[in-house]
């Protein structure tokens, strides 16, 4: 059975290849398609909503590979204890805390779980004894649920008002310039991949990043030189 | 001595509030003799803060236990090394160090401040001064280390054990004085501001005071968490306390600010949102402060609560609207005249960057308060802790290091689409490898795969860079050491980055091992008995115990072996139908290939006159896990109740801490003091070389 410190070691095996493979195949590896193209990629590209969705899918389907069996009742307990606070430690979990009702409440825990209740009921059980705040995270519902609304509103408000400033930003800089590039003007890509093709038909040393004269590269070099 | 101490107090309060009317007034009537006086009253307060630190170290070292503060916090066996510790072991000590700290580098950013600062320096040094003003009127009248006792003790108290570690040599000064420095950057923005001095000049100066801040307490924040990782016995690291939060909070602000600022010095963008940015940090940096001062929130790190909370609080408030009445009073002069060109650009990608870590600050911030919110709204308490903080703030974290993958790679104004292919193909294809060999492999716990999966990404991403610019400059003569090293010369600010960048992602392999691939047993030992947890055996071979005057120590003796889950087949089974993870072995004969890799010696204390127990845990550390014994009790009947885990990729939670230093470093060396600029010709064979 394959534990995670086995795979640790195989964990940068992919970058090695990832370096070494790099300056052979270049052509082959600009023919991928999954790539973002244009500068107005972000709001409506076909391309980034596969990747995504292709994120997704692993993601997703592995999720159903978890199963409750695989971790033994000293696991769950372990966790359990980690949501559950010390009552007369400041801060600390039942599980972090050596005082002596902390490890009465362990062995509570393991109690109800060798008689087979659930997650919920065993902390259940201790909300009823010992109050809400016996929890070391506040359960999703009624008033509670607040504290976990809120969170989701403030990253995702945060990341649209970053979004909208870009592109107010942007819009001001549009109606600045006169002449924005093709591909921006109408969000089709056919001029530009049709540009990729052309370039792929040529010589293979020009598309070397290295050398060729007009690639773009973020470590721009001209602005490298006194940043 | 303690006259001397409260002496240079007083003193040095005359002399910060001499300094900000000075600077104020000389500045408005146009006197600038006054000014001069002022500034110059500004270094004095250096010498009284270092006078009344003196005094109090001086009187540590004297076992001077008329003094409160000291008979409280040291005594006679205490070992003269922790006098540093001693010192800021408790409230006013703490304060009394936060204000030789500030003093110090105020005076040394104000002796270095460039020339073309001098209209806004005197605005800068009466902010600075008032803030001096507000700490050396605390220590004088509220919380004074130089306390007389009526009767005087014998002996000390003692030092709190919990501190009699080497990690508090460097652990609290760091923080207190990373919080502190804060100050620093946002006196020289905000007085900038009152000024009137709208332009980029304090972008430097700003960014590399930021940063050495930022630094500090990251530092700081590092240490504490090997700290508590090695002594604390609390199993864990970082438990989201609150006063780790508000360390943290100002933290993730700064980090934002430092990203921030390169894009107004490169492309003139978000002057306003930096100084927005510097303003809230400051603002968090005082909110740390209230909360470690009898703040309302409860801790296992902070001090005793004390009147001192409600004056923290005040002084927040007071803060808050000073710093953003400035701020919106000089708003409208704060535009920036440029323009973003695209999304597809490092400064859009900043932004974003910028917004995922104010919202993780917000967040913890939230977290922090909500019992609070909790109390007063329907008066029933909660408590908010770890397995709240990892739910609501891991997938944003996790969403910044993806951005770490993807700002650094996006060139400024705007990408072509070819670049974005050449760029993002190699880290992309990584980061899917990555998670696609985990998942054949059979590895469970998904969120942990495709969090690999970015930490692969980022990292391909800057051995990318690195891989490329290297070898241009490698084609053009040199070899490889030497041009990977001429690169990161090239543009430390950016590279340093990188080097940062990469410590991240070692600690992010280590929270992430940590957090979702842990097993842990617990068990109860005696003499000759082994416990077995995976592939390791734990034999309790021997123990020993000390009696000293102010504790009780007990160690036990053990020695680890890797043994071969084949030769006991049985016992894991029978462990694993009793829904046990680990098991105990009776006798400790050796089987077939047990392999011995070394001994532990997990330590317990107990502190007679604290009522406190402390632990040193038994830790076998490799690069791919740590086997973590944490002595719990020693029983009467002889046995040793352990708490034993195996905690995957835990070394690389410190290993990224001298990354993190020098990445720290070379950011921040000075441009200038590289080499001469490199001729004509050079630049050119190095353009051709690199495009």
């Amino acid at each position: 059975m394959f534990r995670v410190r086995h795979v640790a070691a195989l964990f940068f095996i992919p970058l090695y290849f990832g370096v070494t493979l790099h300056g052979e195949s270049k052509v082959m590896a600009s023919r991928f398609p999954f790539v973002l193209s244009g500068s107005r990629a972000l709001p409506n590209n076909s391309a980034l909503l596969v990747v995504a969705a292709l994120f997704l899918i692993i993601f997703v389907s592995a999720i159903g590979c978890i199963r409750e069996e695989d971790i033994t009742l000293e696991q769950r307990a372990h966790q359990l204890a980690a949501q559950l606070m010390c009552p007369v430690c400041d801060g600390q979990t039942i599980d972090g805390s050596s005082a002596q009702i902390s490890q009465d409440m362990r062995l509570k825990v393991r109690e109800l779980l060798d008689e087979g209740q659930t997650n919920a009921e065993i902390k259940d059980y201790f909300v009823l004894r010992y109050g809400e705040d016996i929890l070391a995270a506040p359960e999703g519902s009624g008033f509670n649920l607040l504290a976990w609304v809120v969170p989701v509103f403030i990253v995702f408000g945060g990341i649209g008002i970053a979004l909208v400033a870009i592109k107010n930003m942007r819009k001001a800089g549009i109606q600045a310039k006169s002449s924005p590039l093709p591909a921006q003007k109408n969000g089709d890509l056919s001029d530009f991949l049709a540009q990729v093709d052309r370039d792929l038909s040529g010589p293979p040393d020009s598309l070397t990043s290295d050398q060729d004269p007009k690639s773009p590269s973020p470590a721009n070099q001209n602005e490298e030189a006194n940043f | 001595m303690a006259d001397l101490g409260v002496m240079a107090l007083l003193l040095g309060m005359a002399l910060s509030a001499y300094s900000v009317v000075g600077s104020v007034v000389g500045e408005k009537i146009g006197m600038a003799e006054l000014v001069v006086s002022a500034r110059r009253a500004m270094y004095m307060t250096l010498a009284a803060a270092t006078v009344a630190s003196a005094a109090l170290v001086n009187a540590f070292v004297q076992n001077d236990f008329s003094i409160k503060y000291v008979a409280d916090h040291s005594n006679s066996l205490m070992d003269r090394a922790f006098v540093w510790v001693a010192f800021y072991s408790g409230n006013e000590g703490s304060l009394l160090y936060i204000l030789l700290v500030l003093t110090l580098i105020s005076v040394i950013s104000i002796w270095f401040a460039p020339k073309r600062l001098a209209r806004s320096m005197p605005w800068t040094i009466a902010i600075l001064a008032a803030i001096q003003l507000f700490y050396f009127g605390v220590l004088a009248f509220v919380a004074s280390p130089f306390e007389l006792l009526d009767t005087v003790p014998l002996d000390g108290r003692g030092i709190n054990p919990l501190l009699t570690h080497p990690g508090m040599f460097s652990h609290p000064p760091l923080l207190m004085g990373g919080l502190i420095a804060i100050t620093i950057p946002f006196a020289f923005i905000s007085g900038a501001l009152l000024a009137g001095n709208y332009g980029d000049d304090w972008i430097d100066v700003a960014r590399v005071l930021a940063i050495i801040a930022w630094g500090v307490l990251g530092a700081g924040m590092l240490l504490g968490a090997w700290w508590a990782y090695t002594i604390l016995g609390w199993g864990g690291y970082w438990a989201w306390d609150p006063i780790e939060n508000v360390a943290l909070m100002p933290w993730l602000v700064l980090t934002a600010f430092i990203h921030s600022i390169m894009v107004q010095k490169r492309r003139g963008l978000f002057r306003m949102w930096n100084v927005a940015l510097l303003n809230i940090a400051f603002v968090l940096a005082q909110l740390g402060m209230f909360i470690n001062r009898g703040g309302p929130v409860v801790s296992v790190h902070s001090f005793a609560a004390s009147t001192l909370g409600i004056i923290f609080m005040i002084f927040m408030l007071v803060s808050l609207l000073f710093a953003f009445g400035l701020f919106l009073w000089r708003m409208p002069h704060l535009k920036s005249d440029r323009v973003m060109e695209s999304f597809m650009s490092r400064e859009s990608a900043f932004l974003v960057n910028n917004f995922l870590f104010l919202a993780v600050m917000a967040v913890t911030l939230w977290g922090v308060l909500f019992p609070l919110f909790s109390d007063l709204a329907r008066d029933v308490s909660v408590s908010v802790a770890a397995p709240y903080f990892d739910r609501a703030n891991g997938p944003v974290l996790l969403g910044i290091v993806v951005m770490m993958g993807i700002g650094p790679l996006l060139p400024w104004r705007k990408a072509s689409a070819r670049s974005l292919k050449q760029w993002f193909i190699w880290p992309t294809l990584t980061g899917a490898v990555t998670i696609g060999t985990l998942l054949a492999l059979g590895v469970d716990r998904p969120i942990a795969i495709f969090a690999f999966g970015v930490v692969a990404f980022v990292a391909a991403s800057i051995l990318e860079e690195w891989w490329r610019g290297t070898a241009a400059r490698h084609r053009s003569g040199d070899n490889w050491a030497m041009s990977w090293w001429r690169l990161v010369n090239g543009n430390r600010p950016r590279h340093g980055g990188y080097i940062v960048h990469i410590s991240i992602l070692m600690l992010g392999l280590g929270i992430i091992g940590t957090n979702f691939y842990q097993q842990r047993t617990d068990g109860a030992l005696e003499l000759g008995q082994s416990l077995v947890i995976d592939n390791y055996r734990i034999e309790y071979v021997d123990n020993g115990s000390s009696n000293r005057p102010d504790r009780i120590a007990q160690w036990a003796e053990m020695s680890v072996y890797r043994i071969d889950e084949d030769d006991y087949v049985v016992e894991f089974e029978t462990a694993r139908a009793d829904g046990a993870t680990g098991f105990t072995l009776e006798d400790s004969s050796m089987r077939a290939n047990d392999e011995l890799l070394g001994g532990i010696e997990p330590w317990h204390g107990f502190y007679v006159d604290f009522n406190m127990a402390s632990v040193r845990s038994g830790i076998r550390s490799t690069i791919v896990e740590d086997l973590y014994v944490i002595p719990r009790d020693f029983l009467a009947d002889g046995r040793v109740s352990l708490a034993v885990s195996i905690n995957p990729l835990a070394w690389w939670l410190w290993a990224s801490g001298p990354f993190f230093i020098i990445g720290t470093m070379v950011a921040l060396w000075p441009q200038a003091a590289v080499e001469r600029r490199p001729t004509m010709k050079k630049i050119q064979a190095s353009a051709e070389g690199e495009n």
